[in-house]
């Protein structure tokens, strides 16, 4: 549900949440970003970050420099505006991944699950290509950035038709690096070795997160993905897979990162 | 040629890790401040040498020198100059090669003397700064080490035997001793009083059991690291919720659709044994918080140890931001010349 004017609620002393709503949903998450961007225009005194996922954006201040009451006039002052921020800056992110590759089968295996693509086929009443071709078939939006350096979670922009994938019951002791996985219509991402509760995909030869910032598309930052792109899905084979890891490790890989604009009416009805 | 200026690790019980204040503005990545769990204490040995003690976790803007965290003690190392140190944080026995010497205090070890510093009592992590500071590269503006991510300090990694630590040379000056008189430490011993503001999701709870999370002696279980702590006690309840939410966050009365996990943030899964999140947190989560730890008791959650007991006091917004500038206050932790 959209609140009427979004909620602020205090996170300790240091951080508040600007709630927009409880739900996850693509107008929701526009209306997330609208926010950061019009605060990032005149940016007040004393914020350090703004912090967006799917429908709350979090602000870190120093409340010796500005205060919550201070912080949540100047935001209710822009949020007359938001409505009106229709179309966004969105790159279009092509992440190419071995689907259903021997990491992510082998670590199915040890967690008692024996076939995890022939499982996410059964409960969708479709085959494992009939997964990919979903997968690989349209564009995800990125609505949230975290839980572990360089992990997102992204919502597919056409949701004409749904795969979705029950978490593990019981959440895994580790998972290999670079696992793509899925939970409900959610595509997230284990930069490194990790626990976690998704269903696993595939596997990517990208790095999505570089600490020591040795490849160009890290020019900017540790983490690749932003809120806001949008992700495309690319199928490779084992050849394939092979030959773009050892252009990552020699750090002469070429990430695939196109400019572009969102527009919200090309994916959910005008209201 | 001279070898480079370091300490040369001889034992390392526990956990020792290079800490500075930590990252600042990287949590947007998911990548949290990691850092000194207990920030104050780092600060004050730091003063005690003579370094920068920093600003403020995640807020600030200087991570300050770097130090060693060790926790539940038990460390021995040499250096290989004319060094000055402190330690600070938890009681434990320091020597310097078999001589006993004091903790909050600045001590003179000379080059190849062994520190050697016993088990903690009461507390659990003793901080060691030295004068010029630890000079391991910084990872995105700061030196800390994020076990986890296995980021910073030295190869992202906790401390072993063998291991040697750059120092920064060192100030030439003679620093005259300094102390920090026993009334003005933070009392590092249970039980425990954690500060919190309530929120950002307590209105998800009944209000009988936000008063029950208020009115507990909570213990502090084994389940506790620099990630998070976990606590002992009674059940909480939430409130009930519409069915689009069950759809959309999870089956689980306590799932919210993911949002933002900070510093100090409380969150209750299922209502049972709430976890406090510490200085390597998980950036977003689908927990309902119930309350926040004010952020100057995180550095005090970082003292605790698992069975302990532990309360936690509602603070106003206002109260809270009284403490905050309280402890940063210069004056709050300025060491005395012996």
């Amino acid at each position: 549900m959209l609140y009427d004017r979004p909620v602020h609620r205090p996170i300790g002393e240091i951080a508040m949440a600007v709630e927009v709503s409880d739900e996850l949903r693509l107008e929701h998450s526009f209306r997330v970003l609208a926010l950061k961007q019009a605060l990032e225009a005149d940016l007040p005194k004393g914020v350090r970050e703004l912090i967006p996922t799917h429908r709350a954006l979090g602000i870190v201040f120093d409340p010796l420099v500005i205060s919550f009451i201070e912080l949540s006039d100047v935001i209710r002052s822009l949020e007359p505006a938001l409505d009106r921020l229709r179309t966004l800056p969105s790159r279009v992110v092509e992440i190419p991944v071995w689907y259903d590759d021997p990491w992510s089968q082998a670590c199915a295996r040890e967690n008692g699950v024996k076939d995890n693509m022939e499982f996410l086929a059964e409960i969708n009443h479709t085959t494992v290509q009939g997964v990919i071709d979903w997968h690989t078939g349209r564009q995800h939006w990125v609505s949230a950035v975290g839980f572990q350096p360089g992990t997102y979670q992204t919502i597919p922009l056409d949701t004409s038709e749904v795969i979705t994938a029950p978490k593990y019951e019981r959440p895994r002791k580790s998972t290999p690096a670079r696992i793509v996985c899925l939970a409900g219509m959610i595509t997230s991402f284990y930069p490194f070795e990790s626990p976690g509760g998704y269903q696993l995909l595939g596997r990517t030869p990208l790095e999505l997160y570089d600490p020591d910032q040795r490849l160009s598309a890290f020019r900017d930052g540790p983490v690749l993905s932003k809120v806001g792109d949008r992700h495309r899905y690319v199928s490779i084979d084992e050849i394939e897979y092979r030959r773009i890891r050892t252009e990552v490790e020699r750090g002469s890989y070429d990430y695939r990162i196109e400019p572009g604009e969102c527009r919200l009416e090309d994916w959910v009805r005008a209201t | 040629m001279t070898p480079l200026p370091s300490i040369v690790v001889l034992k390392s019980a526990g956990q020792t890790t290079i800490q500075d204040l930590g990252r600042t503005s990287l949590v947007k990545d998911g990548i949290p401040p990691a850092g000194a769990f207990d920030a104050l204490s780092l600060k004050i040995a730091n003063k005690l040498v003579g370094n920068d003690p920093g600003d403020w976790m995640v807020i600030g803007s200087r991570p300050g020198a770097a130090g060693l965290e060790v926790l539940m003690g038990g460390l021995s190392f040499v250096p290989t100059r004319n060094a000055v140190i402190a330690v600070s944080g938890a009681e434990a026995d320091v020597a310097v090669d078999d001589a006993p010497a004091e903790m909050w205090k600045s001590i003179q070890v000379p080059a190849g003397a062994r520190v050697s510093i016993g088990p903690s009592r009461h507390a659990a992590r003793v901080y060691v700064a030295i004068d010029g500071g630890i000079n391991v590269p910084p990872v995105l503006g700061s030196r800390a080490t994020h076990v986890r991510a296995r980021l910073g300090g030295l190869g992202g990694r906790a401390l072993r035997q063998g291991d040697v630590v750059p120092l920064e040379p060192g100030d030439p000056h003679d620093l005259p001793d300094r102390w920090l008189s026993p009334d003005r430490r933070p009392k590092l011993s249970p039980p425990w009083a954690l500060g919190v503001v309530l929120g950002p999701q307590d209105y998800l709870f009944t209000s009988a059991s936000v008063d029950t999370f208020l009115a507990t002696e909570w213990k502090m279980s084994h389940v506790a690291d620099r990630m998070g702590c976990r606590f002992l006690g009674p059940p909480l309840s939430f409130r009930e919720r519409p069915d689009y939410l069950i759809a959309q966050a999870g089956s689980d009365p306590s799932n919210i659709v993911d949002d933002m996990t900070h510093f100090g943030g409380i969150q209750v899964p299922s209502g049972l044994e709430p976890i406090a999140m510490g200085v390597e947190f998980p950036s977003i989560g689908g927990y309902a918080k119930i309350a926040t730890l004010i952020s100057t008791h995180v550095s005090r959650l970082g003292q605790i140890r698992p069975g302990d007991s532990v309360r936690f006091v509602s603070y106003s917004l206002e109260a809270a931001v009284a403490e905050l500038r309280a402890c940063l206050e210069p004056a709050s932790f300025e060491p005395a010349v012996v």
